[in-house]
């Protein structure tokens, strides 16, 4: 059967508005890209759109020789691997107690935990417990106070009390231990799910700005996120208090610079996204299930 | 939770946090009679109030139209690009407004110079700025959102599109009276869900985007506490609203889920 005129029109409106959707999602990278690529007469008379004008990598050089970017990367990543590790381990261990049914005061740790997602002291206490615990300036401050997202860990129970008792029976009978059959039954079961929490950690960890900027006050351990963010502030400030004179003769202007290292912070991101994406939206979906 | 104490008290380094004088309510009082205070919580409310309205139907609307696409490859591609915003950090969302907006060479300000002949502050004005803040925040978070509402589309019975086809309704017809009535329930619970949330702002966001000249609008309870808590040592006063803005939460939370199990869908 051939669709009708009227069914046309809204089938050419829903591909149109959901291009319009996706080309808004894309297009304000490919033109970050293309402002850190092309030279500052381009960028300043504002003709660079999408894409680079008399193309050059002159941005990226200044920002790794003129800012320790290098620096603030490695500590992005330490800060990522470290945590997802120390993270994704002790998520394992809480979930797995929590989904059996012979581990006394169940309901009572599980209440425990959930209500520190819903009622915190708040901004300030948090921060006298870091100081007085002498974690401030340690990584350590970033990895503890958030070392199991309670949601996550709901996510990962739930999938785990979805296996088919079964399993378990038959692997007890033909003599498993509990530690081996968390690790030889139960996370390979749950690996789509395990996946997902560790792209959902090392993005937190990647992306972690505020931690950082409370906890962190030596900037030779600032992670990318504080180090960039500082750059667009002053730039704005800069641009407040008008620019003109100085960086007119420079070859660069510092919103060149950024960008710059926007592109830096988004690239691992893209590297990483497409390899997690068929995993990340069912692990979204077992969350949706009611555990 | 035991550093909260201090919002009952005149706290002092040298005292400690146990040593320190009790003050009773006295934090509380001076929160609700100091102007700065009140416009911040007014603020925090503004805010996330106009943050979760306007970006109420975009998830909705983009889930119903993914939902109609029978190409797979296009609907991959568009869901890879919508899904990836939500993975940035508000760094990259706030620098690459700056670089957009920005009144020198931004690329918007260079098309409306172009069309109005004058060059316009669209970070430095209050309305204009509020635009850009719930933008962004639709931007980032839009696509990721419509995950939950497309799942809530699978379970929708296709019998129903054939029976309804097999009447005469036309595919509009059917996106009224099939696809919106089956995920009713789901949008009025993250409705109520998101209610529930209404006291936090996300800091990164307010913190990264605000500029002194908005301040007046954009200063909202986490960046007080931060600028005023931390920065200014305020310890007490700022633990009072912190915990202040839990409560108010706490109860929020509850009371959506307790409005959410009315509809047999309770969060746990």
């Amino acid at each position: 059967m051939k669709p009708s005129l009227g069914e046309r029109i809204y089938l050419i409106g829903v591909y149109m508005v959901l291009t319009v959707a996706a080309l808004m999602c894309l297009l304000p990278l490919v033109h970050i890209v293309s402002v850190s690529t092309s030279s500052l007469q381009a960028v300043a008379s504002g003709r660079v759109t999408l894409f680079p004008i008399d193309a050059s990598l002159e941005a990226y050089r200044q920002l790794i020789d003129g800012t320790p970017i290098v620096r603030a990367m490695w500590n992005s990543a330490y800060i990522t691997v470290a945590g997802i590790l120390f993270s994704m381990t002790f998520t394992v261990l809480a979930a797995y107690p929590l989904t059996r049914s012979y581990f006394i005061g169940r309901r009572m740790y599980t209440f425990a935990i959930v209500f520190t997602m819903l009622f915190g002291g708040g901004l300030i206490p948090t921060y006298m417990t870091i100081r007085s615990l002498e974690l401030i300036n340690t990584y350590w401050s970033l990895w503890l106070p958030g070392l199991v997202s309670v949601f996550n860990m709901l996510v990962l129970r739930t999938s785990i009390e979805n296996i088919p008792s079964e399993i378990d029976e038959a692997s007890r009978i033909d003599g498993c231990g509990e530690w081996r059959y968390l690790l030889r039954i139960v996370l390979p079961l749950s690996m789509p799910v395990l996946a997902t929490l560790a792209l959902f950690y090392g993005v937190g960890y990647w992306n972690s700005f505020f931690n950082v900027l409370m906890f962190i006050n030596d900037p030779a351990k600032f992670n990318m996120a504080v180090l960039v963010q500082q750059m667009i502030q002053s730039q704005t400030m800069l641009s407040q208090l008008n620019a003109l004179g100085s960086s007119e003769q420079l070859q660069l202007s510092p919103e060149m610079v950024n960008a710059a290292a926007v592109v830096v912070m988004v690239l691992p991101m893209l590297v990483v996204y497409p390899l997690l994406q068929k995993y990340f939206v069912k692990g979204v979906m077992i969350g949706a299930v009611k555990g | 939770m035991y550093g909260a104490i201090i919002a009952f008290k005149k706290y002092n380094f040298t005292d400690g946090i146990l040593h320190s004088p009790w003050v009773g309510l006295d934090n509380f009082k001076l929160l609700f009679s100091t102007p700065t205070t009140i416009q911040i919580i007014r603020n925090t409310l503004a805010l996330s109030l106009l943050s979760i309205v306007a970006g109420f139907p975009f998830p909705i609307l983009l889930a119903v139209l993914l939902n109609e696409v029978r190409r797979m490859w296009f609907k991959k591609i568009v869901q890879t690009l919508v899904y990836l915003p939500h993975f940035f950090s508000w760094v990259i969302v706030s620098g690459i407004v700056v670089t957009i907006f920005s009144q020198q060479n931004g690329v918007v300000s260079g098309l409306w110079e172009s069309l109005t002949g004058r060059s316009y502050p669209f970070l430095y004005r209050e309305g204009s700025w509020l635009a850009i803040f719930v933008g962004s925040g639709i931007w980032k978070e839009a696509g990721f959102s419509a995950i939950i509402y497309l799942a809530a589309l699978t379970s929708i019975e296709p019998s129903l599109y054939e029976a309804s086809s097999m009447d005469g309704a036309s595919r509009w017809k059917q996106l009224w009276h099939v696809t919106l009535p089956g995920i009713r329930t789901t949008i009025a619970l993250m409705f109520i869900l998101s209610m529930g949330r209404v006291m936090e702002v996300g800091f990164d966001q307010v913190y990264m985007l605000q500029n002194s000249t908005v301040s007046d609008i954009s200063e909202v309870i986490s960046t007080y506490i931060y600028k005023i808590g931390l920065m200014g040592a305020q310890f007490s006063l700022t633990t009072a609203i912190g915990l202040f803005e839990s409560l108010v939460g706490l109860i929020l939370v509850l009371g959506a889920n307790a409005i959410a199990r009315k509809y047999g869908n309770g969060l746990w």
